[in-house]
């Protein structure tokens, strides 16, 4: 079972959009899959229709006192599973911190039989719940918006990630909502490749039908399977699955 | 279909899928193997997918097939999956093949609830075997952590009182149909019979048995089909030798040719069939050598099996055989039909008689063996041993049941031993002839040869242990309280 987070510090990035339209690509591609909405504000949770609501909430799920399986509801979609979002997440820093134990690798490690990929969508902040997940990761995907800022964030989580002990997540950043006719992002679209390691070359453009996916609470492929925005994301899919194996 | 849903309508919106149609074939071993261990295995296909499916009381497996697959199968032909897993230790030797063939017509139907979530799908089915009525089924499958949705919308279902829980699975229901059609009303020796009339039953039972076989026989389906076909063949002689005086003598005596002359041309066959059925395990055997040396020797059983099925073709498909079991039948069927003769005892006399004079036999046979008697002794044992159990097969239905059980159970022990030491000594002299054949054809390495003497010698081990076990489990069956058991049994 591989664990893939989509994660920036920064909000509004793309995180969710990259993670519901990966999972279920994923899925498609006949990897068992689960989505685990770790953000209390439960966006991925409304994409598939579903109620952000575990019994037990963070607390009972965190110590291990409640098994994450009792939590899964199956999507609209064969071999997508998700672990809904709960308003008591916001907590999870705080439980996490009193369950010593128990990491959210631990806790995924029970899944191992079941899932083939799980990912994690993630709140923007730089947090335990974050570092649990950067740590249990094997790909952290990155969305990042072409601008010289949001660089410097990226080398940061670049030094975060090397200041880990033992094991190391891959990084796989990519440009996200990228305008072509905005000099800025086109500059940074060329730059920065060459000189970063770990960037993309597919960048999900900026695109209506993507931000539809709130109206329409259903992935991009299932709604639009021969627009460019499906094509950039099943090239995304096609890299982070040879990352995988 | 949608109309039949209103009863939930109001919490649930359906939508109903596109039509779907598959042929469904259900197979079996000829024997029903699979039906009898509670398994079931079926063949799926339809325009886009042909799929094969085992399903057992604790669970379903599924393989997806690349081209359709050919029938009759053995277990090694299936394709590679978890159905194969599942399904071929309970098939053993035999092939499975069509029993029913249906046509099935799906359509799933999607249940959403107030957020448009989907919460379960329904699999809508109705299916046809050759102008029988059409079975309509629906199945509801929970979405994971939607139980209590599915559960809602099953007792909603329910209570309209349009839907019942069905007895049994559609796989049940064919097979059930299948087996009601197959149920052979076979004559069967009943207390009271003349000895005649029980005589010419019994081998009426043998000559159903013979015929059963030969198509399966011809068509190589599976080995099994020959075994059981000489085994029929073998328990009619038998009761030709021991009771064939209870009918007129030509009839024995034209019988007992035709089926010698049966038996004897199946023999070649079967022979190597057991070699070949054995060589993975006798491959395990070897110590020096290696499976890839039996190489040539599988090579060559195979030719040499070739060549002896197409005599043993020949046999099964000429007009001697065919005149044979057709005036065989005819003649058998008159004396149950007539009732049996004036002369003729009661089929309980001619038990009690045989069974005794059979057990006897037994006693002072068994009582010449010691470890080192020359080895026609066990094999005159043992050729009384299977007489006795046919006879004690045959009047079954007129001896007590508990004793009767007990006394087959003590010899089918002995009968085991005698056949382990009888089957080394004959595997490890055929070897030999093997072994010069392949010499004269040229078809022998060093290696294969080294190998085949290295299976004889462990034979001959094998022997020299059943031999032991033997003397060891006689004292066993010849005791007083198997000669009890004996005579409690007899009418
Ligand atoms: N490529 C895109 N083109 C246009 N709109 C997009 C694109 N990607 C995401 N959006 C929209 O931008 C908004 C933020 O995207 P998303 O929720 O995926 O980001 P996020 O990083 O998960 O945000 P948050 O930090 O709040 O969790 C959403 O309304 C989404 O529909
Ligand atoms: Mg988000």
């Amino acid at each position: 079972m591989k664990i893939v987070a989509s994660y920036n510090v920064k909000g509004g990035v793309g995180k969710t959009s990259t993670a519901v339209n990966l999972a279920y690509l994923s899925a498609a591609d006949g990897r068992r899959t689960l989505l685990w909405d770790l953000d209390p504000q439960g966006a991925a949770t409304f994409l598939f229709r579903i109620k952000p609501r575990v019994k037990g909430g963070s607390a009972k799920l965190v110590s291990g006192t409640r098994p994450i399986e009792a939590g899964l509801k199956g999507t609209d979609y064969p071999r997508l599973d998700l672990l809904p979002a709960d308003f008591t997440y916001r907590n999870m820093d705080i439980d996490l911190a009193h369950s010593k134990k128990l990491t959210l690798g631990t806790l995924l490690d029970g899944l191992a039989d079941e899932y083939d990929v799980v990912f994690l969508d993630t709140p923007p902040s730089l947090s335990l719940v974050s570092e649990n997940v950067l740590r249990a990761a094997d790909v952290v995907l990155v969305p990042i918006i072409p601008t010289v800022l949001a660089v410097r964030t990226y080398d940061q989580l670049t030094d975060f990630v090397a200041s880990f002990n033992g094991h190391h997540p891959t990084l796989h950043a990519f440009f996200s909502m990228t305008d072509r006719r905005k000099s800025l992002h086109r500059s940074v679209l060329t730059d920065l490749p060459q000189q970063r390691t770990g960037i993309s070359p597919t960048a999900i453009p900026a695109a209506s039908l993507i931000e539809q996916m709130t109206v329409r609470r259903e992935p991009v492929p299932v709604y639009a399977p021969h627009s460019t925005a499906t094509k950039a994301y099943r090239s995304l899919w096609t890299e982070l699955s040879d990352l995988l194996g | 279909m949608l109309a039949a849903l209103e009863p939930a309508a109001h919490r649930y919106r359906f939508q109903q899928g596109a039509r779907r149609r598959s042929s469904v074939t259900y197979l079996d071993t000829v024997d029903r193997r699979l039906r009898k261990k509670g398994l079931s295995l079926r063949y799926e296909s339809d325009s886009d997918s042909e799929v094969l499916v085992a399903s057992a009381p604790d669970g379903i497996d599924t393989t997806e097939l690349g081209e359709a697959p050919v029938w009759p199968a053995l277990a090694e032909q299936l394709p590679a999956g978890s159905v194969a897993d599942r399904v071929g230790p309970a098939m053993w030797v035999r092939a499975v093949a069509p029993v029913v063939e249906t046509e099935v017509v799906s359509r799933e139907i999607t249940a959403r609830n107030e957020d448009d979530k989907i919460v379960a799908r329904l699999h809508w089915q109705e299916a046809t075997a050759n102008g029988s009525p059409t079975l309509a089924r629906v199945s509801l499958d929970p979405l994971r952590g939607y139980a209590a949705d599915a559960e809602r919308i099953a007792r909603l279902l329910a209570d309209s009182g349009e839907f019942v829980v069905p007895e049994r699975s559609l796989a049940e229901v064919w097979l059930r149909h299948a087996a009601d059609d197959e149920v052979e009303r076979r004559p069967t020796i009943t207390a009271g019979m003349r000895a005649d009339v029980a005589v010419a039953t019994a081998l009426l039972g043998f000559l159903d048995a013979i015929e059963r076989n030969v198509a399966g026989t011809i068509d190589d389906v599976d080995t099994e089909f020959l075994h059981d076909l000489r085994v029929a063949v073998r328990r009619s002689r038998s009761v030709l030798k021991l009771t064939g005086d209870a009918l007129p003598e030509r009839l024995v005596a034209r019988g007992a040719r035709e089926l010698k002359w049966l038996g004897d041309a199946t023999t070649p066959t079967r022979d190597l069939d057991v070699y070949l059925l054995e060589l993975d395990e006798l491959a395990t055997r070897l110590t020096v050598g290696t499976r890839a040396d039996l190489d040539d020797f599988a090579t060559h059983l195979h030719w040499e099996r070739t060549v002896a099925r197409r005599s043993l073709v020949r046999a099964l498909q000429s007009k001697r055989f065919e005149r044979w079991c057709e005036s065989w039948r005819q003649s058998l069927t008159e004396i149950v039909s007539s009732g049996g003769s004036e002369q003729s005892g009661s089929v309980e006399e001619l038990a009690r008689d045989r069974v005794r004079v059979a057990y006897k036999r037994v006693l002072k046979r068994a009582n010449a063996i010691t470890p080192d008697c020359p080895g026609e002794r066990v094999h005159s044992l043992r050729k009384r041993a299977k007489e006795l159990r046919y006879l004690l097969e045959m009047f079954a239905p007129v001896c007590d049941r508990k004793p009767h059980r007990a006394v087959v159970k003590n010899l089918k022990r002995v009968q085991d031993i005698l056949g382990a030491v009888q089957d080394g000594e004959v595997q490890s002299a055929s070897l030999r002839v093997f072994a010069e054949r392949m010499l004269d054809r040229r078809s022998a390495s060093a290696a294969t040869l080294l190998a085949m003497g290295e299976l004889s010698a462990g034979f001959a081990g094998e022997q020299r242990q059943a031999r032991d076990e033997l003397t060891d489990a006689l004292p066993g069956f010849l005791g007083s309280s198997v000669h009890k058991r004996v005579t409690a049994m007899l009418p």
